[in-house]
């Protein structure tokens, strides 16, 4: 069994009056790549940050490789990677000194720092620009810079705080496979985000959390299991008939039906077949039918059913 | 690890515009419209010191001619005499050549001026005195007995005479406010050292939060960041002080090493007064450069480098505000030079700063260090 690397033990942070963090535990496994899911404001950062004694907490315990996680603790932070959700460079310095400057901060052997300064330009593909400013970087350069920044040192654990917001779509799919690599090479990789489909793509383990709490918490097939949705259906057809709309509802694994903007929405829980009975019933009042969607539960509807609302998948 | 440190640091350093605008180009801009500001007043001091006077040959006094040449031979002469005819010493005054015209009758000088002004004035004056020490010696030749009293007394004239000087004492006016820019270069170190506070605190830039990640101890990131400001305000000092020097052609004399140490005091106490105000309480970044601002021009207000009576006004009634007021003490310290031939008050000056220096870092250093925050 894999050794846990992060344990997180009825964490509780408060603002004044307002509750962050609600006596929150994880555990978090050696090899994993661990998802922190949740809108924002969930308290995503807020648990990074008191994972990296950063921040103040006001109950509970943070372990990291096993021992107690302090502002001093130098001896784990030597193993620790961290991307911050703002890109924390020197404007001052090239892209090169950037990641030497804090690749020196962990490792002091010259040549070793060389060769791994090296190795982190190359992963994030920045081999072109070791001469520019920061300020001269694109949006996704600059996050890229960000994570050589972060994993130059080669680290055991890294910490990813929402590392993609305003990135372009290519830049983005640079990063989620620069962090599958990492993972592979050995990184046990903690990651928050609100981009549910990220989280989708590339955790093996994810938490989800809404004010303050852990609502769920599994793999990918264990959060979708934990509700009742098991496919989506959706048909555009004219508005059917009462005696349409009944039969459709008495199909089943049906538990629910909704006729919306030209079209027809059938939830299913369980069961085979279920879009095949639906056109069936369909063509049987001879009705025109137009395009035909089936989807599998995603972890908004996860979110959706745990919670009662929707995870915000749009830029804010 | 620390060398690491310092080394980007004092690279990111070198690299910081605004920095570089503020304290090297603003300085050195207002250095250059001080010299042309006082470049006339500057002039005139020189001619305040010798005033220009036609003595007229028609009654030959060889006794004035004595008295004029003992003044010409002094270290820095009060008139240059000409020694003319009538004619040609009022065509030389109406040409303003000459500032007056000194006729010696009967041992008696009679003065005539073409205006009023300062040199009028120092040859009203010489002539006044001339006439009243001659009535003494004459008093004196009649009753030898009175050598001894009149003596003290001519004696007791002459002191005045060579003490007032129009630049007053050892004061050169002229340099005091070069001293002040520097002053105010060095106190505005304290921006520089706001910096400090920002790129180490994790609730106050991004950079600091990655910082306080590392497994460099915050001890040793702190040392060289402040040590990189000091080096980088030594270096504004110098070259704030050498342009004055050489480019703007102040003229510090010999106490053109004491006013490089002076000033590299001043930069390095301004560096250690901003890292103390950046680590004070939990406001952000923005706050926490306005309060800086604020106490700088505060202090500078305080001591006299923005309204000339301020500190006289600060002395009389809280006295205690001008022995801690680093702008003052900053300020003092140049004053102390500028006076005093004696180095000993500068020294006690410069001892000031650097103690406060040693407090206000090692405040920054204990509000700053190892801290776990409350929020980010």
């Amino acid at each position: 069994m894999a050794d846990t690397v992060v344990r997180i033990d009825n964490l509780v942070k408060r603002y004044k009056d307002l509750i962050a963090l609600d006596h929150l535990s994880l555990e978090i496994k050696e090899g994993e790549v661990f998802g922190l899911l949740g809108p924002n404001g969930s308290g995503k950062t807020t648990t990074i940050n008191c994972l990296l004694s950063l921040l103040a907490f006001d109950k509970g315990t943070v372990e990291i490789f096993g021992k107690e996680m302090t502002p001093t603790s130098y001896d784990i932070k030597r193993e620790i990677g961290i991307i911050m959700q703002n890109v924390a460079v020197f404007d001052e310095l090239t892209v090169y000194d950037n990641i030497d400057y804090f690749c020196g901060l962990y490792i002091t052997d010259k040549e070793e720092r060389r060769r791994c300064v090296e190795e982190a330009i190359k992963f994030v593909g920045l081999e072109d620009f070791t001469k520019f400013y920061p300020k001269k970087l694109s949006g996704g350069l600059l996050r890229r810079l960000n994570i050589a920044c972060g994993i130059a040192h080669k680290p055991k654990l890294i910490i990813l705080d929402e590392p993609t917001v305003a990135v372009d779509p290519q830049s983005r799919n640079k990063i989620l496979e620069g962090i599958e690599e990492l993972n592979r090479q050995g990184a046990t990789v903690i990651y928050t985000s609100h981009y549910m489909e990220e989280v989708e793509q590339i955790c093996t383990r994810i938490a989800i959390m809404d004010k303050g709490h852990k609502v769920a918490e599994g793999t990918k097939a264990e959060l979708k299991k934990m509700i009742k949705n098991t496919e989506t259906i959706t048909v555009e057809i004219p508005e059917p008939s009462e005696e349409v709309s009944r039969e459709i509802s008495e199909l089943p694994h049906v538990y629910k039906t909704e006729y919306k903007d030209d079209r027809l929405t059938v939830w299913c829980s369980g069961g085979k077949h279920n879009l095949i009975r639906v056109l069936g019933v369909l063509q049987d009042h001879d009705m025109h039918i137009g395009r035909v969607y089936s989807e599998l539960p995603t972890l908004n509807d996860v979110f959706l059913e745990i919670t009662g609302k929707a995870l915000r998948d749009k830029e804010d | 690890m620390f060398l690491h440190n310092l080394k980007y640091e004092l690279l990111a350093q070198l690299r910081v515009r605004m920095f570089i605008i503020w304290l090297l180009v603003f300085p050195i801009a207002l250095g250059f419209f001080f010299k042309m500001a006082f470049s006339g007043i500057y002039e005139k001091q020189d001619v305040f010191s010798t005033v220009p006077a036609a003595v007229l040959t028609d009654n030959d006094d060889p006794q004035l001619k004595a008295v004029l040449e003992q003044l010409e031979k002094s270290e820095k002469p009060v008139l240059k005499v000409s020694y003319l005819s009538a004619e040609e010493a009022e065509r030389q005054l109406k040409e303003e050549t000459v500032e007056g015209i000194i006729r010696s009758e009967n041992g008696v000088l009679k003065l005539t001026v073409a205006g009023e002004g300062m040199n009028e004035t120092i040859l009203k004056s010489f002539c006044d005195r001339y006439n009243s020490n001659a009535e003494i010696i004459k008093a004196s030749a009649a009753d030898p007995a009175r050598i001894a009293a009149v003596s003290g007394i001519l004696m007791q004239d002459i002191s005045p005479v060579e003490d007032i000087r129009l630049s007053g004492g050892n004061t050169n006016y002229y340099d005091e406010y070069f001293y002040n820019l520097i002053a105010m270069v060095g106190l505005f170190g304290a921006l520089i050292g706001l910096t400090i506070t920002i790129e180490n605190q994790a609730n106050l830039s991004p950079l600091g939060a990655r910082k306080n990640c590392s497994p460099t101890p915050k001890s040793v990131s702190l040392t060289a960041s402040l040590v990189s400001r000091f080096i980088m305000q030594t270096a504004v000092m110098i070259v704030c002080v050498t342009f004055q020097q050489f480019v703007l052609g102040v003229d510090y004399g010999r106490n053109l090493p004491l006013v490089y140490l002076a000033a590299i005091f001043s930069g390095i106490l301004g560096v250690s007064l901003g890292f103390m105000v950046g680590s004070l309480g939990r406001g952000s970044k923005d706050l926490k450069t306005s309060v800086t601002t604020a106490v700088v021009m505060l202090s500078c207000f305080l001591s006299g480098l923005m309204v000339g009576n301020m500190k006289s006004v600060i002395a009389r009634y809280v006295p205690i505000v001008n022995e801690i007021n680093p702008a003052s003490v900053i300020s003092d310290c140049f004053h102390c030079l500028n006076i005093y031939d004696d180095y000993s008050r500068f020294i006690s000056k410069l001892i000031v700063m650097a103690v406060m220096t040693f407090i206000f870092s090692f405040i920054g250093f204990i509000l700053t260090r190892r801290r776990r925050y409350a929020s980010l």
